[in-house]
């Protein structure tokens, strides 16, 4: 109870601040797995880019989740352990610190590439689509990842053809700049969550198969960067643990890259 | 009443020369001023009475200058004139038989007053005295022997040239003076110095008659209006309008521009007091590739005079190329993308870019038809100079070889291309710019310190110059911009600049709450082409935070681009000075032709390949002008009125340099349309410099008595008296009289 009053002050103050139209600084939330994590000391440096994780309601999918619902998956462990990949692989300004945002407020028009974990438990509002559907008609980029096999997939569809009831959801071709613009990705594997440890499967429920799916917009760019069968967070999370293996967390991290890379340069 | 004062015309003071006639030297009546005003003044003193304080001296005065005036006449003052022989000198009388002669005005034209002047006495009187040749001219001079030969027909009036040539045919004849009647409605804009020169060379004076109404009593009449010559196709342009109206001050009209009938843009305008000239700008989009004729108006308001001088026709071409721009960028970051959105949203532009998104990667966009650089940057002028702009982003001055340095300066420089220079965290002072020879082209000077570069939300506002950049407009009205620009969502981030040079323009500020604005957009010219600074790399937020159909963001980066390299010339430019022949017909067409790394080149084959406006095909060549390498330059006939399109190839050997394409038009009867009022002005100063008089139409009787005194001519010089003007006697009956009422009013008589 007192997490969820939390959650709800923090939506609020999240709020308030986006009517002054000021971009938000780091706020640590509790997370579900790795709480308590450490705050970097260059927490709430202004940077150019940051890891923004979106905060968004899991509704009557919340499942296993609880009340917090899904989107703390691997957060913030798996947040921080990649952004400290992109700071010192690529040129971007990066933070620290992960941005926590939500679809209430108009706080994510101030940080173009938004992440989601975990889409197959996600409940969107109306209101949410539409903020959603605005963001990324101005220019916003959307990376989801983590959810698997048929039943997940359709709790995906629910919110996201909302947010675009006309355009289809396709698979990217190879020849994608998306797999091209900083990395080649051209042949990839499966990610595997944690699950790989205890299982020895690389695969969840019925997802056998990994799809890179996207929704295009008009000029053929792409605004919805679907990880589908995949648990890129994971091995973002563990990339520091000596079980999970490296050939997976070097995709995961070249993946994230080139989304990121992609976002500001389409 | 000057004429019985001073018993001679004007005209003989003016050109006379003032002469003593008696023996004596001058020096003696100044002697004789002095002694006789020395010794008024003792007796007046001496002998004062009941004069008091300064009474006496001003009797003095007065006795003193009537016995000034008695010396100076007993020294025989006179005034010596050359005067035109009778009968042995040619007068030539040139009217003016040009269309606007034939503007009504009361119950006559302008040309029936001129024939009613010549034909009830001045042509009678002048042919008393002298031979007369009478002239109607047009374009050119041509003789007639009687007024009914004139018609008022001829599409234009060329004052200069005409006299040119009536002064040719009569160099062997003794020419005394010239008549000239006309409204003045020069053609060719007045006449020329040389004109003028060989006229006074032959000390004939030009007397000029003007016909016409100072002005007008209920018209509105475009002056002027200024646009480019050229364009990108789908440009928002500019078209500076001048005008002037006459009976409708504080009225609304509308101010409109047109192609082929269509309207582009309009705005009303409240219009100014009478005869005042008002500029307005107007701005609209001149479409698709290919020349435009563009017809500029003010609609006619009820009750106008004249109708035709509401518009004016300008050519406009609008370039089907598609100006290549490269962009190169130090780190990822939001603001490229959404240039790159904004240039791929115009038609008209090619962005190619460099982004190095990690330490030793760099990763091309926009190269699809060029292949994009080895190594990076271009070190080569034959590389670089292929583009036609610029965009430098956040990347440390050193990233560029001292080459490379170099040669972005001759980018702007020689080639003439436009350069702008981003904010960012590496940019600028922060990117060590300010200690690098490409400080040199920055239209800021950047302050010494570090940490200018500061992510921080901030405001943004136009300046006044930004008011009327076409770069910075997004709506119409001046002020409604002005307004939407400090409405817009905030800069993410911005840069300190420093201070804006001199001659650079400050467009727009960033405005950080709590500190001071500083320069956010400024422009200068550089050498050939020109550079800008734009102070952030935040303008994407105009983008994400509003709404997605909103075009602000990519409307202004379209037209900051398009200002970069719109005017950055080709290998081969052409131009013409003059792109609207107005009642002409001579234009010089010119040539520039450098070579891939953009130097004159002197040795090539330049030729014009014109279309007339009935389609029809012709060619000539242009030749290298002296002292002037990779100019070439011809002079043609446009024969017909109409749109011309010109195609300017240049090769060397078998290899083809380049080619561009110069407009201009032909109109004729322009000039007999507009500046209707009489352009007295121009006849005035026409008969000063040439020791002539101006006469209105209603004195011009005079000009018959006074035409006589010139210098031109079979002359014989005149002797006239001044003693026995009457003024000189009226002067000695104020100078006693005063005295006399005087001493009267102070009872000293």
């Amino acid at each position: 109870m007192r997490r969820r009053l939390f959650i709800r002050g923090s939506f609020v103050a999240l709020s308030v601040t986006a009517l002054f139209a000021l971009q938000a600084t780091f706020r640590q939330f509790p997370g579900i797995e790795d709480d308590p994590y450490p705050v970097p000391p260059d927490a709430y440096e202004k940077t150019e880019w940051a890891f923004t994780r979106l905060m968004y309601p899991s509704g009557r999918h919340a499942s296993v989740f609880g009340e917090i619902g899904s989107w703390p998956t691997d957060y913030p462990k798996a947040d921080r352990q990649f952004v400290q990949g992109v700071r010192r692989l690529t040129r971007i300004h990066t933070r620290s610190s992960e941005q926590v945002v939500d679809l209430d407020a108009d706080e994510v028009f101030n940080w173009p590439w938004l992440y989601a974990v975990e889409v197959g438990h996600w409940s969107l509002t109306d209101a949410e689509c539409a903020k959603m559907r605005e963001y990324l008609l101005r220019g916003g980029f959307f990376m989801c990842d983590d959810f698997h096999g048929s039943g997940e997939w359709n709790v995906f569809l629910e919110s996201i053809q909302r947010v675009f009831p006309d355009r289809p959801i396709l698979e990217i071709d190879n020849q994608d700049p998306i797999f091209h613009v900083l990395y080649n990705l051209g042949q990839r594997v499966q990610v595997p969550g944690i699950q790989y440890w205890y299982t020895g499967r690389i695969w969840e429920k019925d997802g056998k198969t990994p799809h890179w799916r996207a929704i295009y917009d008009d000029a053929g760019r792409v605004m919805v960067a679907i990880c589908f069968n995949q648990d890129n967070g994971d091995a973002w999370e563990w990339s520091d643990h000596p079980r999970y293996p490296e050939r997976y967390t070097s995709q995961a991290y070249r993946m994230g890259i080139n989304y990121i890379i992609y976002a500001m340069t389409h | 009443m000057f004429e019985f004062l001073f018993k001679y015309p004007g005209a003989v003071f003016q050109k006379g020369q003032f002469v003593l006639l008696a023996p004596w030297p001058l020096w003696m009546l100044a002697a004789g001023v002095l002694a006789v005003g020395g010794l008024l003044l003792w007796h007046v003193f001496r002998y004062r009475g009941a004069l008091t304080g300064g009474r006496p001296l001003v009797i003095w005065l007065l006795e003193t200058a009537m016995i000034a005036l008695v010396l100076l006449l007993l020294w025989h003052p006179a005034i010596s004139i050359a005067t035109l022989r009778p009968q042995q000198n040619v007068v030539a009388v040139m009217v003016d038989d040009s269309r606007s002669m034939a503007i009504q005005e009361g119950s006559q034209t302008r040309s029936a007053q001129a024939v009613g002047v010549l034909d009830r006495k001045l042509l009678a009187a002048l042919g008393q005295k002298f031979q007369v040749r009478l002239y109607r001219f047009g374009k050119e001079a041509e003789r007639i022997q009687k007024t009914g030969q004139l018609k008022a027909s001829e599409p234009a009036s060329r004052i200069g040239d005409s006299l040119q040539q009536v002064m040719a045919e009569s160099a062997t004849l003794p020419l005394g003076a010239v008549v000239l009647l006309s409204d003045g409605a020069d053609n060719a804009g007045g006449i020329g110095l040389d004109t003028i020169s060989q006229i006074r060379r032959r000390h004939i004076p030009v007397h000029t008659i003007g016909f016409g109404r100072a002005k007008p009593e209920r018209d509105i009449e475009i002056t002027d209006a200024v646009l480019p010559t050229h364009a990108l196709a789908d440009s928002r342009l500019s078209a500076l309008v001048t005008f002037r109206q006459y009976g409708f001050a504080g009225q609304k009209a509308l101010l409109a521009v047109r192609s082929a009938g269509k309207l582009l843009a309009s705005r009303e305008v409240q219009l100014k007091s009478d005869g005042a000239q008002q500029s307005e700008p107007l701005l609209f989009n001149a479409g698709l590739a290919g020349p435009q004729t563009l017809e500029i108006s003010v609609d006619p308001l009820p009750g106008e005079e004249n109708r035709v001088n509401n518009s004016v026709r300008r050519l406009v071409n609008m370039e089907s190329r598609k100006p290549r721009i490269l962009y190169m960028e130090g780190e990822p970051r939001w603001e490229f993308k959404f240039i790159r959105r904004a240039a791929e949203d115009d038609r008209s532009l090619q962005l190619a870019s460099m982004l190095r998104t990690t330490q030793n990667k760099i990763y091309y966009q926009g190269f699809a038809d060029a292949h994009p650089p080895d190594d990076g940057f271009p070190a080569k002028p034959e590389d670089l100079f292929a583009y036609d702009g610029l965009i430098i982003g956040s990347v440390e001055a050193n990233y560029f070889t001292q080459t490379q340095q170099d040669l972005i300066r001759e980018f702007a420089n020689r080639r003439g291309g436009g350069i702008l220079f981003l904010g960012g965290r590496f940019a600028l002072a922060e990117g060590g710019y300010l200690h690098s020879p490409l400080a040199e082209l920055l239209p800021v000077r950047l302050p010494e310190s570090k940490g200018t570069f500061h992510r921080d939300f901030a405001g943004q506002e136009l300046t006044a110059q930004g008011r009327a950049s076409l770069i910075c407009r997004l709506v119409e009205d001046p002020e409604r911009n002005a307004a939407r620009w400090t409405s817009m969502p905030q800069l993410a981030n911005y840069n300190e600049v420093g201070e804006v040079k001199p001659g650079a323009v400050e467009l727009m500020k960033v405005t950080p709450a709590g500190h001071h604005a500083t320069p956010l957009l400024v422009t200068e010219n550089y050498g050939r082409g020109r550079t800008a600074v734009f102070a952030t790399s935040g303008s994407w937020r105009w983008k994400m935070w509003q709404d997605h159909s909103d075009v602000t963001h990519a409307t202004f980066w379209q037209q900051l681009m398009r200002y970069l390299v719109s005017d950055s010339p080709g290998r081969v430019s052409g131009s013409t000075p003059r792109p609207v022949l107005a009642d002409e017909t001579r234009l010089t067409i010119r040539a520039e032709v450098r070579d891939k790394s953009f130097k004159p080149v002197s040795n090539a084959v330049v030729e014009a390949h014109i279309v007339t406006p009935d389609g029809a095909p012709t060619s000539l060549e242009l030749t290298p002008v002296a002292a002037e390498e990779g100019a070439y330059t011809a002079e043609w006939n446009a024969e017909k009125p109409g749109s011309y399109v010109a195609e300017i190839v240049a090769g060397r050997d078998k290899e083809e340099l380049g080619r561009d394409v110069v407009v201009f038009r032909r109109e004729d009867g322009v000039a007999e349309n507009f500046h209707t009022a009489q352009n007295r002005e121009l006849l005035e100063k026409l008969a000063s410099e040439t020791g002539g008089r101006y006469y209105s139409a209603s004195d011009a009787g005079k000009l018959a008595d006074e035409i006589s005194y010139s210098e031109a001519g079979i002359t014989t010089r005149e002797t006239k008296d001044l003693w026995d003007m009457p003024v000189v006697f009226l002067l000695a009956l104020l100078l006693r009289g005063s005295e006399w009422v005087l001493r009267r009013r102070w009872g000293v008589v």
